[in-house]
C-alpha cells in the first residue's frame, strides 16, 4: 500500500545532473572546518579508556588508587561505576535465529576481547587521562581465548558465557527444490571464499563532547557519527537523560564507511562523566583505540555452489555465509549484517536462478565486534557470486562476459523467488557497455602477447546490484523488521533564500551540493540561494542515519515533498501578483514567471516578502507558513546496478599486483551530481581495492591483535591506486524522487570481487586459483608454487 | 609510571607569527599548534606518522607534527594549512582541489595541500608519476586519489594524460 509519505511529486531536472562544487570545500579547504576534536567548550575535562590486554579474562581485581591521586584526575570510573546506571547495550538484528548479546559500558567482571573498555579516567588533559589510564591496574584471570569462528560453532568453550553457545546467528531457508536441481545438473561448480577482517578506517578517528547543566537539565553531546538521532536515543533510553532535553550534535565529520554508524560505550561515558563531573568531558579517540576496538567488518568464508545446466545455464545456488562475530553484536547493526546480509540480500546477486538455499551464522569470538562497514555482507555476497562466476566460465571453456550474459536478469521487472521485485535495472546492458569500456578484444590480444613474454596481466570483472534507498519497505520485503523515519524541513526566507535541514548527516558525500540541487529545481531558486544542514542536530530534521546508500534517494524525497508545499504556496500568491492563473506559473531562476511569457514574472524575493509581511495576501484560508517538514519512506525497495573491472599485472618473482586500471559501469538512476557520484565510486573501489590486495586485521591464535597501526593495517595509498574510466547509464526509477537511486556502496560492494577475478584471470595459466583475501605477496607467492609442485609432481 | 613535567620555553614562528610559549617538553608540534595556537586545520588522523593529516611545512620541508615536538622547532618557521593562502581568498591549489573535487570529507585534505606545496615550490619538472611518488605518503579514505592527483597537476600546468 503506498502512503503519502512514500509519494514523491514530479520535479522537472535542471540544476539535477550538473557537476557542481560544494559550498563546503572552501571552509574545508582553508583550515576552518570544525571536527569534533576541534570543538573547544570552556572547562572541558578529557577523557582516556584503560583497554583490556587480554582476550578472555575473569577481572580479579581493578586497583585505581594511584590513578584517582594523579596531578590533573578528576575522575576514575569503572564498571562499579556505570553498570548500576546501565547494564550495557543490547544488540542484535531483528531477524531469524539471531540471539542478542549485551554489550556493557566497561566491562563487568569479565574482559571478552582485547581492546574493551575496563575503566575510564577524567584528567585536565588528554595526556593526564592517559597517564591515569597507565595507573590503573587489573588483575586477570586468563580464561580460554575463543578464535576460530569454525571451531567455535562447533562447540568448546564459549567466547561470551552470557550466551548459551557461540552461536549468536543461525538461520536458513530454501526456496524450490534445491536439491533436485543439483541432481540433475550437468555440472556442479563450488567453491569457499574468505575474506579478510576489515577496519573501515575513516582518517578522522571517532570521538564525543558531552556538556551537561544541571541548572536546566540540557544535555549537549557533539558526536562524530552517521546516526545522531539513534545516538541521542540510547543515551536517553539506557541513561535516563529526558529526550527533550538531549540535543546530539555533528559537526563537520571526517568520513565515516559504517564504522559511525553505530552506537559506542564512550558515547555514553562522556554524557554521564559531564553530568558527574558538572564539566565538558571530551574523549577522542586514537588509531590504535580505533583498530583495537572500534567496530571491526567484513570478515566472512562463504561457500558457493552452482548447479549448470548443459548451455551453461545456473539453475540453482546454496550459499553458506559464515561469520566471525567478536564478543558482542555492535549496536545497532550486529554480527548478522554480514553473512545475513550475503545469503538474504539479492540472494542470486544479478542472475536469475530459478531455485536456491542459503543458510547464514556467526560465531561469537573473542574479538572486537563486527560492524557494519560500506557495503557490509553485499560485498561477500558479490565477491562469491562473480568469482564463481569466472571459476565456471573457465572450467567450461566461455569468456566471463558470455557466461553472464546467458545468467544474467534481462527483463524487467523481475520477481524473485523471494517475492522481491526488481522494477527496473540495465543489468545485462551494463555488462555489455563493461565490454566496451575495458575493449575487451584488444585486451585479449595483448594479454596473449604478454604472456608469451612471461608477463601476466588480468581482467577481473563484477556485475552488481545494489540495494539502495535503505527504507521500511525494503526492509520489510527481505523479513527484517526494520522501520525507518527521516524527515526534511525546508523554510523560504522573507526575502526569498532557502535553508533546507535534512535529518540525514554527511560525512564527505557532498550531501550539501546535492540536495541544494533538488530543492533548487523543486523551487526554482538558484544553488547558490540555498543552504542545506545536514542532520547537524538532533533537535531539527529527524534521520535514521545515512547508512545503506540511502541518503540522496530519502532525503532528496523528503526534500522535495516539502519544497513542493512551498513551491505551490509561492504560485499561489505570484498568480495573483501577476493576475494570471495559479496553473500557468513557473518557478525559475529566482523568479515566478507566466508561462511562455518571460517578461511576466515577480522575483521570488517579493513574493517571500509578501507572505511574510503583506497581511492582504492571508485571505481565503491561505495558509502563510514557508516552513514545511515533512517525511519520506520509498515505496518500495530500489536497486541501482552497473559493473567494475580491474585490470592488473602479477609480477609472479615477487607476489606484487600492480593495479594497472580502474572501471566502472554505473546506473543509479537519474544522477544528481556526476562528480559526486563519480567520487563515491572512486572512493569505494580503492577501498575494494585495499579490501582486495592489502587490508586485513590479524589476531594471533592466542587472541591477540596484532595490527594496530597503519604500518601493520595498510590502506591503499596514491602510488598503488589507478586511474578510473566511467560510464553512467541512466534507468531511472519509477517511483524515487526525480528517479534518482542510491549509489553510495556500490564501489565496495563489487570491486573486491572484480580484483580477485583480475588476479586470477592473470595467473590462469600457472593453474592457480585464489580464493582467500587480501591476496597478499606471501598469499600469491605460495599459491604459485604449490601450482609448481603439483605440476611437477 | 608517573611522568615529571618538564617545561621548555619555545619560540616558534608560525605562519609568520611569532609565538613565545612554555611547553610541556613532551608537546608535539601538533597539540602546540593546535590546542596552543588553536590552528585546528592541522588534523591528527593516526598519531603515529603513517598518514600525513597533520603534515606541515618547518622551514619549507614537510613535516609530521604528530611525531615532531615543539621544542624540536624552537626557533624555525612553521606553516600550517591556515598559512597556505592569504587572509580571506583560497590559494590556486585550494581552487583546484575545489574545481577538481579533490577532497570529500576533508580530514586528510590539509595534510595533501602541505605535501603538495611542497612539491610546487620546490620548482622541478613535474608529471603524475612524481606527483603520486611525493604524495604516496598522505592517505585518503573517501577519493581514491585521482581527483587529488589531478588538483595538483592542474597548478603544475601537467597535461591530463602526459
Amino acid at each position: 500500500m503506498t502512503e503519502p509519505h512514500m509519494t514523491v511529486p514530479p520535479v522537472k531536472p535542471r540544476g539535477i545532473g550538473a557537476r557542481l562544487s560544494r559550498a563546503e570545500d572552501q571552509k574545508l579547504l582553508t583550515g576552518h572546518g570544525e571536527y569534533v576534536a576541534d570543538v573547544r567548550l570552556p572547562g572541558e575535562l578529557h577523557m582516556a579508556v584503560a583497554r583490556s590486554t587480554m582476550p578472555h579474562a575473569r577481572i580479579v581485581s581493578i586497583d585505581t588508587d594511584a590513578a584517582r591521586v594523579a596531578t590533573g584526575v578528576h575522575a576514575v570510573w569503572t564498571a562499579a561505576d556505570v553498570t548500576p546506571v546501565c547494564a550495557g547495550m543490547e544488540g542484535a538484528l531483528a531477524v531469524e535465529g539471531c540471539v542478542p548479546t549485551v554489550m556493557p559500558i566497561l566491562a563487568d567482571g569479565v574482559a571478552r576481547y582485547v581492546g574493551e573498555a575496563i575503566a575510564v579516567a577524567v584528567a585536565d588533559t588528554r595526556a593526564a587521562a592517559e597517564d591515569a589510564c597507565d595507573l590503573v591496574l587489573v588483575e586477570y584471570d586468563p580464561l580460554p581465548a575463543v578464535t576460530d569462528p569454525i571451531a567455535a560453532l562447533a562447540g568448546g568453550p564459549r567466547a561470551n558465557d552470557t550466551l548459551e553457545d557461540n552461536v549468536a546467528l543461525r538461520g536458513g531457508k530454501t526456496y524450490g527444490d534445491v536439491e533436485a536441481a543439483f541432481a540433475r545438473a550437468d555440472r556442479v561448480v563450488e567453491a569457499v571464499y574468505q575474506t579478510g577482517r576489515l577496519a573501515p578506517a575513516p582518517i578522522e578517528c571517532r570521538g564525543c563532547v558531552a556538556r551537561h547543566s544541571w541548572s536546566t537539565g540540557e544535555l549537549k553531546l557533539w558526536t562524530s557519527t552517521q546516526v545522531p538521532h539513534l545516538v541521542g536515543y540510547l543515551v536517553s533510553l539506557y541513561l535516563g537523560f529526558p529526550e527533550h532535553l538531549v540535543e546530539v550534535l555533528t559537526p563537520d565529520t571526517g568520513g565515516g564507511f559504517g564504522l559511525k554508524a553505530h552506537v559506542y560505550p564512550e558515547e555514553l561515558l562522556v554524557c554521564l562523566l559531564a553530568r558527574e563531573l558538572d564539566q565538558p568531558v571530551k574523549w577522542v579517540e586514537d588509531r590504535r583505540e580505533q583498530l583495537l576496538a572500534s567496530i571491526h567488518a567484513h570478515e566472512q568464508i562463504v561457500r558457493i555452489a552452482y548447479a549448470l545446466d548443459a548451455d551453461a545455464r545456473i539453475i540453482a545456488q546454496r550459499v553458506e555465509a559464515l561469520g566471525d562475530g567478536g564478543a558482542y553484536h555492535s549496536v545497532p547493526w550486529s554480527m548478522a549484517v554480514e553473512p545475513w546480509c550475503t545469503a538474504v540480500m539479492n540472494a542470486h546477486g544479478v542472475y536469475d536462478i530459478p531455485e536456491f538455499e542459503y543458510t547464514y551464522e556467526a560465531a561469537a569470538t573473542n574479538k572486537s565486534p563486527i560492524g557494519a562497514y560500506r557495503g557490509v555482507g553485499y560485498m561477500a555476497n558479490s565477491l562469491v557470486h562473480e568469482a564463481l562466476a569466472d571459476e565456471a566460465a573457465r572450467e567450461l571453456g566461455l569468456d566471463p562476459f558470455e557466461f553472464r550474459r546467458r545468467n544474467v536478469v534481462e527483463s524487467f521487472p523481475y520477481s524473485n523467488p523471494q517475492s522481491i521485485t526488481y522494477e527496473e535495472g540495465s543489468w545485462a546492458e551494463s555488462i555489455d557497455e563493461l565490454e566496451r569500456l575495458v575493449d575487451h578484444a584488444a585486451f585479449r590480444e595483448r594479454q596473449t602477447r604478454l604472456r608469451e613474454q612471461g608477463r601476466y596481466v588480468g581482467l577481473g570483472i563484477s556485475i552488481f546490484v545494489e540495494s539502495s534507498g535503505e527504507s521500511t519497505e525494503t526492509s520489510q520485503a527481505f523479513g527484517l523488521a526494520d522501520t525507518y523515519y527521516d524527515t526534511a524541513t525546508v523554510r523560504m526566507e522573507p526575502q526569498g533564500k532557502v535553508t533546507v535541514t535534512t535529518g540525514l548527516t554527511t560525512q564527505g558525500q557532498g550531501n550539501r551540493i546535492t540536495m541544494a540541487q533538488v530543492a533548487s529545481d523543486a523551487l526554482g531558486v538558484p544553488v547558490e540561494d540555498i543552504t542545506v544542514r545536514c542532520g547537524e542536530s538532533t533537535k531539527y530534521a529527524y534521520g535514521s542515519g545515512t547508512i545503506g546508500s540511502r541518503a540522496a534517494v530519502v532525503a532528496g524525497g523528503a526534500v522535495l515533498r516539502s519544497a513542493n508545499v512551498i513551491a505551490t504556496k509561492l504560485k499561489r500568491v505570484a498568480s495573483t501578483m501577476l493576475e494570471a492563473s495559479e496553473l500557468d506559473i513557473v518557478l525559475d531562476g529566482g523568479k515566478a514567471m507566466v508561462a511562455g511569457m518571460p517578461s511576466r514574472f515577480v522575483e521570488l524575493g517579493d513574493v517571500a516578502t509578501a507572505i511574510y509581511f503583506d497581511s492582504s495576501f492571508r485571505t481565503d484560508g491561505f495558509e502563510p507558513e514557508l516552513e514545511v517538514t515533512m517525511n519520506y519512506d520509498p515505496a518500495r525497495p530500489i536497486f541501482s546496478n552497473g559493473a567494475h573491472a580491474f585490470i592488473v599485472e602479477v609480477d609472479v618473482e615477487t607476489g606484487l599486483v600492480h593495479v594497472e586500471h580502474a572501471f566502472a559501469v554505473e546506473d543509479c538512476g537519474t544522477m544528481i551530481n556526476p562528480a559526486v557520484v563519480e567520487g563515491q565510486i572512486r572512493g569505494g573501489m580503492t577501498q575494494g581495492l585495499g579490501c582486495a590486495l592489502f587490508e586485513e586485521l590479524i589476531y594471533d591464535e592466542s587472541g591477540q591483535i596484532l595490527t594496530t597501526t597503519f604500518a601493520d593495517y595498510l590502506l591503499p595509498s596514491m602510488d598503488v591506486v589507478p586511474r578510473f574510466s566511467f560510464r553512467h547509464i541512466e534507468t531511472p526509477s519509477s517511483h524515487s524522487p526525480a528517479g534518482i537511486k542510491g549509489m553510495g556502496e556500490s564501489g565496495l560492494i563489487a570491486s573486491p570481487g572484480a580484483m580477485l577475478n583480475a588476479v586470477n584471470d592473470a595467473l590462469s595459466p600457472l593453474s592457480v586459483t585464489l580464493r582467500r583475501l587480501p591476496l597478499t605477496p606471501e598469499r600469491i607467492l605460495a599459491a604459485l608454487d604449490s601450482a609448481k609442485r603439483s605440476v611437477a609432481e | 609510571l608517573s611522568v615529571p613535567l618538564d617545561a621548555v620555553a619555545v619560540e616558534i614562528t608560525v605562519n609568520g607569527i611569532v609565538y613565545r610559549r612554555t611547553v610541556d617538553a613532551r608537546t608535539t608540534l601538533a597539540d602546540f599548534v593546535r590546542d596552543e595556537l588553536l590552528l585546528t586545520g592541522t588534523k591528527l588522523g593516526c598519531e603515529h606518522g603513517v598518514c600525513g593529516a597533520c603534515t606541515v611545512l618547518v622551514d619549507s620541508a614537510s613535516a609530521r607534527s604528530c611525531i615532531t615536538l615543539a621544542a624540536q622547532v624552537e626557533g624555525r618557521s612553521v606553516t600550517t594549512v591556515e598559512g597556505l593562502s592569504n587572509a580571506r581568498e583560497m590559494n590556486a591549489l585550494q581552487a583546484s582541489f575545489r574545481e577538481h573535487h579533490g577532497l570529500q570529507c576533508g580530514f586528510c585534505t590539509a595534510g595533501f595541500l602541505v605535501t603538495a606545496t611542497e612539491l610546487l615550490d620546490a620548482g622541478g619538472p613535474i608529471d603524475e608519476e612524481l606527483i603520486r611518488n611525493r604524495l604516496s605518503g598522505n592517505l585518503c579514505r573517501c577519493t581514491g586519489y585521482e581527483t587529488i592527483v589531478d588538483s595538483v597537476a592542474a597548478v603544475a600546468g601537467v597535461r591530463k594524460d602526459g
